[in-house]
C-alpha cells in the first residue's frame, strides 16, 4: 500500500540540552526514555506479530468459505456418482465427514473475521491507518498533530478499550465457566471467540500506550515518528 | 441548565459528534468516546439506566457474528489481486484499438473497462489504479486534453461503487435491513443509466470540443482482425467467468454474497496464476492491505454501534426522525434534503463513516414515510460515488494523483472531475424521480413471490387417535 511512507529509524536522538528542564538530570531523563521506548517496541513487536496471524487468517478464511460453497453445492453431484463408482467411496466418506461437520466450517470463518479484526486492530493503529476526518488534521502542524493524538489516546482509546475490557472479560468467563457451545448441532465452542474480545482490546490498549510513549518523547525530540498519517485506501 | 441539557440530550450529542470528530483522531475511537461521555452524562440525569452500556456486549457480538461483514475482507482482496494481475491491461489494450478510430474512443474504452471491472470487483482503488496506470500515458499520448483523461479515469473507477457486486451495497443492504440480492438487482438499471451518461458526456465532448478526444492515428492501430479479436477474447473471456463466479451465484441463489466474494477471490488468485503475475509478495501484500482495512472498517463500525447505542438511549432516534418526517415536501422533499445532507456530509466522511453512522439514523424515517429501502438505499449509494469524485478531498482523485505522472497538475485532476460530478449529480435526480429504474430489475429477478405461495397440507385420513395420558399420578 503506497509504499511512500517515511520510514524513520526508531530511536534517534538529538544531543540533551543541559538545564532545559529542571529536577532530573538530563543524563538521567535520557535512560528513563530509552527504558520506555524498549518498552513501546516490545509492544510493538508484540502486535507485529498478531498482525501477522491477523493476516494470514484472511487468507485462510477466503480458502474456507470458497471451500464450503464449493462443497456444499458440490456435495449431491458426488454422492450421486459415489452410488456407481467404488473409489469415489472414500470421497462419499469424506463428504459425510464434512457433512457433520459443516457448522463447524461455518462459524470457523467468523471466527477468523475476529481474530482478523482483534488482533489486527492494534497494528493497524501502529501503523496509522485507523482512518480520520483530516478537515483540521490535514491542516496542522506536525506538532498539533503529535498533541491531537496524544489527548485522543488518553480520552478516547484508553478509557474505551478498558471499558469495552470491562463488559466483555465477564461474559468470557461466564462463557468459560458453562464451556459455551454453539447453538448449531455440531458447531464451535463458543469461549475462544468471546476470549479474542477482551484480548483485542487489552492489545489496542498497550498499543496506545506505546503510541503515547513515541509521540512523547517526539515532543521532546528523542524520537522520530516512524508512520505519517495516509488516507487509506479503500 | 441543567434542565436544559437533560430535554436536548440528543441534539447535544449530534454536536458532539461533529466536535469529537473534527478533531481529527481516528474516527473510531472519536465515535465511540462520544458515546461514552454521553453515556456518562445521560446516567447522571437519569436519562438511561446505569446498566444501560452492558448491551454494548451484545452489540459487539452482533458484529462479529454477522456473516455479511465477511464480505468486506474478500472483496477486498479480490480487488486487491486483480489490481496487479493484469486483466485490466489485457482489457483496456483490446478494447481501445476496437474503439480507436472513433473520436473519445479510448474514452470510451475507459468507461466500459470500467464497467466490466465493476462487475468483478467491489473496490474503487482496484479499478482507478489499474486504469490510471494503463491509460493515462496511453490517453496523453494521443492527444487526449490532460482534463478528460483525469475526469474520465477517476469517473470510471467510481462505476464499481454501483455496479454489483459493490461492497458499498453490501454493507448499505446490512444497515437497511434488506437483502444484498434485491440490493443488486436494483443497482442494475441505475448502473446502465450511469454508464449510458458518461458515454453520452464523451459524445458530447466529441462533437463539441474534438481536439480534446481526437481519434487513434493509424500507426497507433496495431492488431486488427484475428490477433485484435483473440486479444479481445483474452481479457473478455476470463472477466465473463469471474463475473458468473460472483455475481451469477448470488443471483441464481447458488451462494451467499460473502461466499460469492470469496469465490470471486479464489478465482482471481487463480487468474492471476494464468497470466503469471501470481507471486508471494503480492498475495502477502493483497493480504495485509484487506486485514489493515478490515480492522480499521470494523471498529468504525463498533465506534459507531456504541454511539448509536447511547443515541437511541437519550432519545436521538426519535428526534431526527420526527425531524426528518416533518420536512415540508413529503418524500421528494425528505428524499432531496437527504440527498443534499449526504452529498455535503461526503466531503468529510468516508463512505463507510456515513454508512454506520449516518444511515441507521435516516433509515427509519424513510421507512416511515413509505420509501421502498432498497431504492433508497441504491439512491444513497450512487450519491455517496460522488464522494470519491468530488475536489479536493475525493479519494479517486487521490488514487490518480499517486499514479499521474507529475507533469499532470493537480488543478487539472480537480477541474476534470468536476463535469463528471455533475453527471453524478444528474443520476441521482434521474433516481429520485423515477423510481422505476431501481425496482423494475427487482421484480424481473424476483421469480417466487411469497405471497401467491399456497401450502396444502393433505387431510389426514384417519382422525388421531384421542390423547390420553392416564390418571394422574396420586401424591404421596
Amino acid at each position: 500500500m503506497g509504499g511512500q511512507r517515511l520510514r524513520g529509524r526508531a530511536g534517534i536522538r538529538d544531543p540533551v540540552k543541559k538545564g532545559e528542564r529542571g529536577g532530573i538530570s538530563p543524563v538521567a531523563e535520557g535512560k528513563i526514555v530509552d527504558a520506555l521506548l524498549r518498552f513501546t517496541r516490545a509492544i510493538d513487536s508484540m502486535n507485529e506479530k498478531f498482525g501477522v496471524i491477523a493476516t494470514w487468517l484472511v487468507l485462510l478464511a477466503c480458502l474456507l468459505s470458497a471451500g464450503n460453497a464449493a462443497v456444499r453445492y458440490g456435495i449431491n453431484e458426488f454422492l450421486v456418482l459415489g452410488q456407481d463408482f467404488a473409489f469415489l467411496h472414500a470421497l462419499t466418506t469424506g463428504i459425510g465427514w464434512y457433512g457433520n461437520n459443516a457448522n463447524a466450517f461455518l462459524e470457523a470463518q467468523w471466527y477468523m473475521f475476529t481474530g482478523m479484526v482483534l488482533l489486527g486492530g492494534p497494528y493497524t493503529l501502529k501503523v496509522n491507518e485507523h482512518v480520520r476526518v483530516d478537515l483540521f488534521y490535514g491542516m496542522v502542524s506536525d506538532r498539533t498533530r503529535i498533541w491531537i493524538d496524544l489527548i485522543g489516546t488518553i480520552l478516547f482509546l484508553l478509557p474505551i478499550c478498558i471499558i469495552l475490557i470491562y463488559f466483555t472479560w465477564p461474559w468470557f468467563l461466564e462463557s468459560w465457566r458453562i464451556d459455551e457451545q454453539s447453538s448449531n448441532a455440531g458447531g464451535l465452542v463458543r469461549w475462544p471467540v468471546k476470549l479474542l474480545l477482551p484480548v483485542g482490546f487489552a492489545l489496542m490498549a498497550l498499543q496506545g500506550v506505546s503510541e503515547l510513549i513515541k509521540r512523547c518523547a517526539a515532543l521532546g525530540g528523542r524520537y522520530r515518528l516512524e508512520y505519517t498519517y495516509e488516507k487509506p485506501l479503500q | 441548565m441543567i434542565q436544559f441539557v437533560r430535554d436536548n440530550m440528543a441534539p447535544l450529542m449530534f454536536a458532539g459528534l461533529v466536535v469529537f470528530m473534527l478533531i481529527g483522531y481516528p474516527a473510531a475511537f472519536s465515535l465511540a468516546a462520544v458515546g461514552l461521555f454521553f453515556a456518562f452524562f445521560g446516567i447522571q440525569y437519569g436519562l438511561i439506566g446505569s446498566d444501560f452500556l452492558g448491551n454494548l456486549t451484545y452489540q459487539l457480538y452482533g458484529i462479529i457474528s454477522n456473516d455479511l461483514l465477511l464480505a468486506i475482507p474478500f472483496f477486498t482482496f479480490m480487488g486487491a489481486i486483480l489490481e496487479r494481475c493484469g486483466l485490466a491491461e489485457d482489457l483496456l489494450d483490446s478494447i481501445g484499438q476496437l474503439f480507436g478510430p472513433v473520436r473519445g474512443g479510448l474514452s470510451y474504452a475507459v468507461i466500459f473497462v470500467g464497467a466490466i471491472l465493476g462487475a468483478i470487483t467491489g473496490t474503487v482503488a482496484a479499478s482507478v489504479i489499474a486504469m490510471g496506470v494503463i491509460s493515462v500515458p496511453v490517453m496523453m499520448k494521443y492527444g487526449y486534453s490532460t482534463r478528460h483523461t483525469m475526469g474520465v479515469i477517476a469517473a470510471s473507477g467510481t462505476i464499481t461503487q454501483l455496479i454489483p457486486p459493490s461492497l458499498v451495497l453490501v454493507v448499505l443492504a446490512d444497515q437497511l435491513g434488506r437483502s444484498v440480492g434485491d440490493m443488486y438487482a436494483g443497482a442494475i438499471g441505475p448502473s446502465i443509466i450511469q454508464v449510458a451518461l458518461f458515454c453520452a458526456w464523451v459524445a458530447i465532448v466529441s462533437l463539441l470540443w474534438p481536439k480534446e478526444v481526437p481519434a487513434l492515428p493509424l500507426e497507433a492501430r496495431t492488431l486488427s482482425g484475428w490477433p485484435l479479436f483473440k486479444k479481445s477474447m483474452r481479457g473478455i473471456i476470463p472477466s465473463l467467468g469471474l463475473i458468473f463466479l460472483v455475481l451469477g451465484t448470488i443471483f441464481m441463489g447458488l451462494a451467499t454474497p460473502t461466499e460469492a466474494g470469496a469465490m470471486g477471490a479464489v478465482g482471481s488468485l487463480a487468474l492471476a496464476a494464468f497470466n503469471r503475475t501470481l507471486t508471494g509478495p503480492l498475495v502477502y501484500q493483497g493480504m495485509a492491505t484487506t486485514m489493515r482495512i478490515t480492522a480499521m472498517v470494523v471498529y468504525i463500525l463498533i465506534g459507531a454501534r456504541t454511539f448509536s447505542l447511547v443515541f437511541q438511549g437519550v432519545g436521538g432516534k426519535v428526534w431526527i426522525e420526527t425531524m426528518l418526517t416533518s420536512l415540508p415536501g413529503g418524500t421528494v422533499g425528505f428524499l432531496v434534503f437527504v440527498n443534499i445532507f449526504v452529498f455535503v456530509i461526503a466531503f468529510f466522511l468516508d463512505f463507510f463513516e456515513i454508512a454506520f453512522i449516518i444511515i441507521p439514523l435516516l433509515a427509519p424515517a424513510a421507512d416511515k414515510l413509505g420509501i421502498d429501502l432498497i431504492w433508497f438505499g441504491v439512491l444513497i449509494c450512487a450519491n455517496i460515488q460522488t464522494s470519491f469524485m468530488h475536489p479536493p478531498f475525493g479519494f479517486a482523485l487521490f488514487y490518480l494523483r499517486s499514479i499521474a505522472p507529475p507533469s499532470v497538475k493537480t488543478s487539472d485532476i480537480y477541474w476534470g472531475a468536476i463535469p463528471w460530478v455533475f453527471l453524478q449529480v444528474i443520476l441521482v435526480v434521474i433516481l429520485i424521480f423515477w423510481p422505476q429504474s431501481v425496482t423494475y430489475w427487482i421484480e424481473q429477478t424476483k421469480t417466487v413471490n411469497p405471497n401467491t405461495i399456497k401450502i396444502d397440507i393433505p387431510e389426514l385420513d384417519t382422525p388421531l387417535p384421542p390423547l390420553d395420558f392416564g390418571e394422574p399420578p396420586a401424591r404421596k
